[in-house]
């Protein structure tokens, strides 16, 4: 049962697994600004969250579009 | 979370409107099960477990959405409701993206509303009993699709009392105009831009994820809510980039093509 349910939470939330773990470390490094940057580290945690986050989803995709290309040409070989 | 009586009209449409397009796209897919279902062996059982999981899933959102909103505390669950929300939207946004670069065939609801008709003539039906087989394949996909509809209104309902009666209300009418709409054509809803909706909706699950994360971390968003738009926008922009970038890496046929590798 818990197999069952931890698929379903799995799956509801993750489509690709390094994309999640890099949004999870994304989290933490935002996490950990907040609370070693201060004042100051806790104004910018959002944009710091943002911009990593929008450069993860562009290289996530880019290595998807490679890898597929990578396999498309060595089926057609 | 917060003062739970003053949640400002902004706030409520902003936890409305992705709830209901969410809840939509959701609702399209467990619909198109269900329809199939009821075209080939009958209704009774497909809508007495369509019936069954709705009230699961609403005793789901009742306990889990309620007991959350009134007992985490506030920037605790801003926190973990924006991490998962950003974990969801991304997997929505990333497939979408790759559908729109043909690297991920489109969801078809005519292809999978035949192959569904197909499967289950297949498997027949004896007269004069209950069809259990009818029923357990409708409360499934009710079940399946709804939870993610009832994770959404939990999220989106986890600004606040009202918020998560704004977002409630959102997904039953979202429910209520997909099966009316389905039980008025009798047929799948494939005119339903499905994966246009899942790419805005995966931008608005980001973003409102990287908001409450910031947020429960003590971060002053400039103009508050009205932030978000900014933030949604900067995600609209790079998903955009990123299907010009696949397009350009894998140039026509990439779908046909990567289906056959």
């Amino acid at each position: 049962m818990f197999r069952t349910l931890w698929s379903t939470l799995y799956g509801l939330l993750v489509d690709d697994g390094q994309l999640a773990i890099g949004a999870l470390v994304a989290l933490a490094i935002t996490w950990g600004i907040a609370y070693a940057g201060g004042d100051g580290g806790r104004d910018v945690t959002g944009w710091v969250l943002l911009v990593m986050v929008l450069g993860l989803v562009v290289a996530n995709l880019y290595r998807a579009g490679v890898d597929v290309r990578r396999r498309v040409s060595s089926a057609q070989r | 979370m917060a003062d739970n009586s003053v949640v400002d009209p902004l706030t409520l449409a902003l936890n409305a409107t992705p709830a209901f397009v969410a809840s939509a796209v959701e609702f399209v897919e467990a619909t198109t099960i269900v329809l199939a279902v009821g075209v080939t062996r009958g209704w009774r059982a497909p809508l007495i477990g369509t019936i069954a999981a709705t009230a699961t899933l609403a005793v789901v959102v009742a306990t889990v959405g309620v007991a959350l909103v009134t007992i985490v505390p506030e920037h605790l669950l801003k926190g973990v409701v924006g991490a998962l929300l950003l974990l969801f939207g991304l997997r929505w946004l990333r497939k979408a993206v790759l559908r729109f670069a043909g690297i991920v065939a489109i969801h078809d609801e005519e292809l999978v509303y035949q192959r569904e008709l197909a499967e289950l003539r297949a498997k027949g039906l004896k007269r004069n009993e209950f069809d259990w087989v009818g029923f357990v394949i409708a409360f499934k996909a009710v079940l399946l699709e709804g939870t993610e509809v009832a994770f959404i209104v939990i999220a989106f309902g986890a600004a606040g009392g009202a918020a998560l009666v704004s977002a409630t209300i959102a997904a039953i009418v979202a429910g209520i105009v997909v099966i009316a709409i389905g039980a008025a054509l009798r047929q799948p809803l494939t005119m339903v831009p499905e994966n246009w909706l899942k790419f805005g909706v995966g931008a608005m699950l980001c973003s409102f994820g990287v908001f409450w994360f910031a947020e429960a971390l003590g971060m002053e968003w400039p103009g508050d809510a009205l932030s978000i738009p900014f933030v949604v926008a900067s995600f609209l922009g790079a998903s955009w980039l990123a299907v010009r970038m696949l397009r350009a890496l894998l140039p026509q046929g990439a779908e046909v093509e990567a289906r056959n590798v």
